[in-house]
């Protein structure tokens, strides 16, 4: 008889470490207060355009719900008159349609006139969106863009906007709400939280940023 | 705090009865839990670790597919939820074979 293997040591220690984690993550407030601090902005002002950074559609042409928040906070911005024209991003994926054209659409369909909206279907990621809204303002003469994009993703997106030359209003649109209760919506926040920070890192290492 | 309070009391009763059940029942040993919850941790310990090397791996291979093809594949393909849960699984099946091979 052979004797029982020892525990693993180092995975006991990841192991305790990633339920506490879990706990305090799933099960308290703290992960939606650091959100709520970090990604706290100012009322935004008028710009020379409004641009929604893409988030992604199915291949039926369902937004995805980030792409439809983000929609709709440039659409809100365009109503109050803050910029004359309305840019939709968001590429196609996989041979579905493109997300920018069907987000142009419901623009056009909920009564935005078709001349303000500027459809850019090309951008694969955030630095690349960032070219071609830098490449669009250039044509325009203008430089000052209200940026609409998620809260989460707002610090990443404005660094590659401003380093493409653009002034940078920023527009952050709620995705999941800091104030969320359910350990599930809590941890769901937490991984978008944590999915950024790696995106930073990478972006950084990367020398995007 | 009053839905994460309900699932703790939740899950906090189910173990309860678990444990009478166990003990009455089963006729478990009272003192092979507290191992057991170590293999608890090491499991989640594992999964930490199928997961990291998951992602690390799915973000290379993301990578070198862009540059082999040419074609896009977003980077967020690696954060899709259902990798916690294939981790999971890769780390209990990693358990149950060093088990077995006792």
């Amino acid at each position: 008889m052979t004797a029982r293997r020892p525990p693993l040591r180092l995975a006991s220690s990841v192991g305790a470490l990633t339920l506490g984690a879990l706990l305090v993550l799933g099960f308290t407030p703290l992960v939606g207060e650091i959100s709520r601090r970090v990604d706290a902005a100012p009322p935004p002002g008028p710009a020379d355009a409004i641009v929604v950074l893409g988030a992604g559609a199915a291949r039926d042409g369902v937004l995805s719900n980030q792409s439809l928040r983000r929609l709709v906070g440039g659409l809100v911005l365009y109503r109050r008159g803050l910029a004359p024209r309305l840019v939709v991003m968001g590429p196609g994926y996989q041979g579905g349609p493109v997300e920018a054209e069907v987000r142009s659409t419901l623009a056009r369909d909920i009564g935005i006139p078709a001349d303000a909206i500027v459809v850019e279907g090309g951008g694969l990621t955030t630095q690349h969106e960032a070219a071609l809204a830098a490449r669009r303002m250039r044509e325009w003469g203008g430089r000052r863009v209200l940026l609409v994009t998620g809260a989460q993703h707002m610090h990443r997106a404005r660094l590659l906007f401003e380093r493409a030359g653009l002034e940078v209003v920023p527009a952050p649109v709620v995705e999941i709400s800091p104030a969320v209760r359910r350990p599930d919506g809590r941890l769901e926040l937490a991984r978008i939280v944590i999915q950024e920070a790696l995106a930073r890192l990478y972006y950084r290492v990367s020398g995007q940023l | 705090m009053g839905d994460s309070l309900y699932l703790l009391g939740l899950v906090a009763l189910t173990s309860w009865l678990a444990w009478r059940g166990g003990r009455r029942w089963a006729r478990l040993d009272g003192a092979r839990l507290r191992p057991a919850l170590v293999r608890l941790l090491e499991c989640a310990g594992l999964t930490v670790g199928f997961y990291v090397l998951n992602v690390l791996v799915g973000f290379a291979a993301v990578l070198v597919l862009r540059k082999l093809t040419g074609s896009f594949i977003s980077m967020y393909v690696n954060t899709d939820w259902t990798l916690t849960l294939l981790s999971a699984f890769q780390a209990v099946t990693f358990q149950w074979w060093r088990a077995e091979s006792e």
